[in-house]
């Protein structure tokens, strides 16, 4: 069997989705946790919420990771084990500004932005975040 | 005596209210908030999903119809109600389990 034009590039490895920064990609990352966790059987809610802090992350990636750079890309990895799931995104945009995931609280309720960073905090149980060599990493975690 | 006009009824259509759908959903806003409605029932059944900038549209649209602008939701699925909770944006949607509950709200 002829080899792939791609053998020489490292495979994916299972569980892992990369996709291009933008707006349409992150729908695809939310349909990857979907049926991620549709096949490890996470109750609804607990995955309205994943699928609501992974948005509001990649979202964020977009919106402010790569302003003024070429496109990048997004990679999202998924571990579920004994109902609980992490999800670790990574990019190489800008990294996000330290006091963004320390500050969880709500914007005044008017206001029209501002809420990202309390929903991820509020749908998850544990949020890490480290940007390292140009590379950033979050990794969120729920349940179990 | 007149009766009251009825509230603006807008239904969300669009089944995913993200960042992608937003700039669109808030162009097909525009020309129902042209006249400053006052009062809005907004019936998000069709929508499974919302995330902040969704939101954003939706309170923007509230902000539009002015200090005395109310609205009332129906059809919001558990996901959606939970953003609203979490959000403490039930406060300035009235979150309804029906049509009815909803009118009498806004009456």
């Amino acid at each position: 069997m002829p080899s792939s034009p791609d053998a020489r590039h490292e495979p994916t490895p299972p569980g892992e989705l990369v996709v291009p920064a933008d707006l349409a990609s992150v729908r695809a990352l939310a349909e990857h946790l979907r049926q991620a966790c549709s096949r490890a059987g996470i109750d609804d809610m607990a995955l309205f919420e994943l699928e609501l802090a992974l948005v509001e992350a990649a979202n964020n990636i977009v919106e402010h990771g790569y302003v003024g750079q070429d496109a990048g890309s997004i990679t999202l990895a998924i571990a579920i084990e004994s109902g609980r799931v992490h999800l670790t995104l990574t990019d190489t945009g800008s990294p996000v500004p330290p006091a963004f995931f320390a500050n969880t609280a709500l914007p005044e309720g008017h206001a029209t932005s501002g809420r990202g960073a309390a929903i991820i905090h509020g749908c998850t149980d544990e949020v890490a975040y480290e940007s390292r060599d140009g590379v950033n990493r979050l990794v969120l975690t729920k349940g179990g | 005596m007149t009766a009251p006009a009825s509230p603006l009824t807008i239904t969300v259509e669009q089944p995913r209210l993200d960042a992608m759908a937003a700039a669109p959903f808030r162009a097909t806003l525009d020309p129902l908030l042209v006249d400053q409605p006052d009062r809005i029932l907004l019936d998000l059944t069709p929508v499974g999903f919302i995330d902040s900038t969704g939101l954003g549209v939706l309170v923007s649209m509230l902000k539009r119809m002015g200090p005395g602008g109310r609205v009332a939701v129906v059809g919001a699925a558990p996901g959606v109600r939970r953003l609203f909770e979490l959000t403490r944006l039930d406060s300035l949607f009235r979150l309804c389990d029906s049509e009815d509950e909803a009118r009498a709200i806004l009456a």
